[in-house]
């Protein structure tokens, strides 16, 4: 064997490999000893590839084939096994039906977070995925910078897109979309739609919007085309075909016929509409010149660029596009307008620029992080409940391998019963969900699924997951379990190991900070709710109806037949009202130094009786009064914030001061209090009123007695009919107008509600899981504890005192970070509430109330257990 | 017991067998093999004869015989059953038969 020429270790190893054990023997000795005789005869390497020749050929099925064994093993499978590890899991579950209600339920509640959160992330970042060409849509936005600001809009210029195209040859199309609302008429169906689009013919060349009746190239083309979606053909049209029929547009009711049937659009889109009406409908019938104008904005445009176009080259060639073409007018009106380019996916998750809908791709980043913990959390919980409640199937285990199990047989059998929990908890969970859905609509606010059986494969996902959870998770109490000692369980004596607890206090450690950290943020999201409903807003909305009642003299007619009604107080016409959009002037204002001061002014067009009737205080000056011809197109208002940004120190000064607004020129006749008119996540920013001309402003705000409000209502209902026969009575109540603002908030607290409940109710499995465990490591201790007097509430405490502990680190842990992330929530409210230290106790007791409630339900019954039973086996 | 057919490279292995007398296994088979026949053989062939003529019942075998150049790696030796050495009569007497039967050029 001292020979120094080897044969190739791999072949030999190959060899070992493939070869049965009762041939390998003599096979290598016959390979070795042919091996050592060509080296002498043929040399080394001969010897050598001969060698690996007789290795590879040795690769029959003969020398594969083990010899069978002389005593039959048991077949792998038996089915009067499975019959029996089922047989037991089911008696084990309904042996301590709570216990696993419990703990199935905590599984489920996971996963019912994480499938719903899952959908609704899904829904998020898919949004405008549906269009093929998504990657080269862009949207053109413009910054329109004043000599006071900059303001970012998601609208543009009307006079951008078409010289846009003209210029730029990598457009290969641009859509402008604007929505708005416009009244439909057909026989007595009448509908203001607030969903109608005004877009361009190319909007299905850009958008993958399916047509399903007309030609995509042409429907949009000419004024006065229509294409509804499926839904609004059915409302107008029941089953009967609407193609080539006519509807009556706008208040003019000018027919409009029907050129297309379009499929609802999908709901994470950000062309949305019931009916889209041709663009050329505004731009070549009503507004001629629009298409002209640069200092006009108005219409979302996209453009969908050609494949390959670098849209940062073509951004940059933008300034100088627009002093081309604007820059007369730019310098006139002292302002300069930038153009930007934005992905179309881009737009939904990350744009600030305000538009109707928007989500947050911050939300979805914590929601993520939220479903992965809820679901991490679960798992380890269910592997401690699981492993804690092992010691009472130490018995069933000895026995078993008394009789002959073997070690993996048991695991086997552990990780089946844990696959069978989690198959249980999937079905829970997707009933749970089921009938969650459509509340989680509700709560998110939009119809993120129509409903369970339209997320098969989210479903799918979800079982595959349970699946993995069952083994993963299955895996360590069947360790455990299965290598207990036979001896030694059955003469009942366990040997927990005390491995693994440090990890287990951490884990509910930091459960219990999160929930505290939940409590704290529900709180003071609550609080500020709170403060913001009861906020004084510096005008009255009770009791105010709104109803849109159109521009014209009609409007001013039917003002003037409700003021004697019963029960009607007061009427005022606007075009705005608190809480809701305004539009803004460039006005140039007389500032404290003597100049005329320009930039863009919120405006309110008010009438005579406005001011009154929402209890504005007019601190300097006085109101609009018909008094004075003059006011209706000499005088402007403004309120104390206006006043301080031009300069005055006290109101008084700002009076008899010049200003000129929209083809207005004259002076300030007053100063109003300042008051809310947008949400208190605001600072109140300067606004000015004019007084209302009777061709614009649709908006008469009705203030109504009390006590009548139903009746009220019904007898300016039937006026309205009697007065408008063609069109529809439509009314909002103000406080719950104004107070929509906030629903996105609203929505924060009942998010955050709920997790915190979720988060609660998971950190407690957690607890119970580490209390039911040491309460059983404790047995003998308690047992003896008694035995020498010990009462039940001093052993109720002694148990309890453990796990206060770990609730006390969590709220130290929870409190600071809490206050930080609150304190960075509410900096988004220019008016808000303190966070109290009564916030913070209240958490810290609730969730030691909490928490002492779950230890309660394993220490009293360890407590109060007959100290005889726990020592009698030793 | 399997059919009795020999293939060639079986009889070869066989003859093999009975020449070696009971200093047959599987490296010595292989050298006679390439010996009388003067060709270069594969061992996992020979070794699959082998085990076939086993399973025949034409060879039986034990282990013993370790050598330092085997690596102290016992030997499987083969030694021709009587149902192998009938065969190999059998097979002879049909050749010799056959021989016999070709007419003798004149």
């Amino acid at each position: 064997m001292n020979n120094p020429i080897q044969p190739p270790q791999w072949a030999t190893r190959l060899l070992r490999w493939f070869c049965a054990s009762h041939l390998v023997n003599d096979l290598e000795g016959d390979l070795l000893e042919l091996f050592a005789q060509r080296v002498l005869t043929y040399g080394p390497r001969e010897a050598r590839r001969r060698y690996v020749r007789d290795v590879l050929s040795l690769i029959r099925p003969f020398a594969m084939k083990e010899k069978p064994e002389k005593y039959p093993k048991p077949a792998f499978i038996q089915p009067a096994m499975i019959r029996n590890y089922f047989k037991i899991a089911f008696r084990n579950l309904a042996k301590h039906k709570l216990f696993s209600f419990i703990n199935v339920l905590g599984l489920s509640a996971g996963m019912t977070a994480c499938f719903l959160i899952a959908l609704y992330v899904h829904f998020e970042l898919t949004y405008d995925a549906f269009n093929q060409k998504a990657d080269r849509i862009y949207r053109v936005a413009a910054d329109v910078k004043t000599s006071s600001e900059t303001l970012h809009y998601a609208i543009s210029p009307w006079a951008m897109a078409l010289n846009m195209q003209k210029e730029f040859p990598q457009v290969d199309a641009f859509v402008r979309v604007q929505k708005d609302e416009t009244l439909f008429r057909k026989g007595d169906l009448k509908f203001n739609e607030e969903n109608t689009v005004l877009a361009d013919s190319t909007l299905f060349k850009v958008f993958d919007l399916k047509l399903l009746k007309g030609d995509p190239k042409t429907a949009l083309v000419a004024p006065l085309s229509l294409v509804l979606t499926e839904t609004a053909a059915r409302k107008y049209f029941g089953d009967s075909n609407p193609m080539g029929q006519a509807l009556l547009f706008g208040d003019d009711s000018e027919p409009a016929l029907i050129t297309g049937i379009m499929q609802d659009p999908p709901l994470n889109s950000q062309i949305k509409g019931d009916i889209f009406v041709s663009m050329s409908t505004y731009t070549a019938h009503q507004d001629k010149n629009i298409e002209r104008e640069w200092g006009s904005f108005g219409a979302i445009a996209f453009v969908l660029l050609k494949p390959g176009t670098d849209p940062a080259a073509m951004a940059r060639k933008f300034p100088a596009f627009v002093q081309n073409h604007a820059g007369k007018m730019m310098a006139e009106q002292q302002m300069q307008i930038g153009l930007n380019l934005e992905p179309v996916r881009d737009i939904y998750l990350h744009s600030t620029r305000v538009v109707e809908e928007s989500g947050s791709v911050d939300n979805v980043y914590i929601f993520s992080v939220v479903a992965l913990f809820i679901m991490v959390c679960a798992c380890i919980n269910f592997v401690n409940l699981t492993t804690a409640r092992s010691v009472e199937r130490a018995r069933e285990v000895g026995v078993r391998k008394a009789i002959g199990a073997a070690k993996a047989a048991l695991a086997r059998q552990f990780i089946a019963e844990s696959v069978l929990m989690c198959m249980v908890a999937f079905m829970l969970s997707v009933a749970i969900s089921a009938a969650l859905l459509p509340l989680f609509n509700e709560l998110a606010g939009k119809q993120i699924s129509k409903g369970i059986i339209y997320e098969m494969q989210f479903v799918g996902i979800e079982f595959a997951a349970a699946w993995l959870i069952g083994l993963i998770a299955g895996i360590y109490p069947a360790l455990v379990l299965s290598s207990f000692e036979p001896v030694k369980v059955l003469k009942g004596r366990f040997t927990t190991s005390i491995k693994g607890v440090m990890l287990r206090k951490g884990l509910v450690t930091v459960q219990f900070a999160i929930s505290i950290l939940m409590i704290i943020a529900t709180i003071v999201v609550y609080t500020q709710l709170d403060f913001m409903r009861n906020h004084d807003l510096g005008f009255s909305k009770d009791q105010t109806l709104v109803v849109r009642a159109g521009a014209g003299r009609g409007r001013d007619a039917f003002e003037a037949s409700i003021q004697d009604f019963a029960g009607v107080k007061s009427a005022a016409a606007s075009s705005a009202v608190p809480g809701g959009w305004n539009p803004q002037a460039y006005s140039k204002v007389e500032n404290s130094s003597g100049e005329m001061q320009a930039g863009n002014l919120d405006v309110y067009r008010i009438d005579y009786d406005f001011i009154r009737q929402y209890g504005l205080k007019v601190v300097a000056g006085r109101a609009f009064s018909k008094e004075f011809g003059t006011d209706s197109t000499h005088s402007l208002m403004i309120n104390e914030a206006a006043a301080k940004v031009l300069g005055y120190v006290s109101p008084q000064d700002a009076i008899g001061k010049k200003f000129s607004q929209w083809d207005r020129q004259g002076t300030i006749i007053g100063v109003v209090k300042d008051f809310h008119f947008k949400s208190l996540q605001e600072n109140i920013k300067p606004l000015t009123f004019r007084v209302i001309d009777f061709w614009n402003g649709n908006l008469l705000s009705v203030k109504v007695d009390g006590g009548k409000v139903k009746q009220t209502l019904s007898s300016i209902e039937n006026q309205w009919k009697t007065m408008h026969p063609d069109r529809p009575f439509s009314y909002y109540f103000l406080d719950e107008f104004y107070d929509r603002q906030y629903r996105a908030d609203e929505r924060f607290e009942v998010l955050f509600l709920n997790f915190a409940a979720l988060a609660i109710f998971i950190s407690c499995l957690g607890l119970l899981g580490l209390a039911s465990y040491s309460t059983v490591q404790r047995t003998k201790e308690i047992g003896v504890r008694k035995v020498m007097g010990a009462s039940a509430a001093s052993i109720v405490g002694l148990l309890s005192k453990d796990f206060l502990q770990l609730v006390g680190l969590a709220f130290v842990i929870a409190a600071p970070l809490a206050w930080f992330v609150m304190d960075r929530w509410l900096q988004g409210f220019a008016y808000k509430t303190d966070i109290r230290l009564w916030i913070f106790i209240a958490a810290a007791l609730l969730s030691a109330l909490v928490a002492l409630a779950t230890i309660s339900f394993q220490s009293i019954r360890a407590a109060l257990m007959n100290p005889v039973k726990s020592l009698r086996s030793e | 017991m399997k059919g009795t057919y020999l293939g060639e490279f079986e009889e070869v292995v066989l003859l093999a067998v009975a020449i070696l007398a009971g200093d047959a296994y599987g490296a010595s088979i292989t050298n006679e093999i390439e010996q009388q026949m003067g060709r270069s053989v594969n061992l996992g062939a020979v070794h699959a004869a082998l085990h076939r003529l086993e399973e025949k019942g034409l060879l039986s075998s034990r282990l013993g015989g370790a050598t330092a150049e085997r690596g102290g790696r016992s030997k499987r030796f083969f030694t021709v059953t009587m149902t192998g050495t009938k065969a190999l009569d059998n097979i002879r007497d049909i050749r010799n038969r056959m021989w016999g039967a070709i007419p003798k050029p004149a």
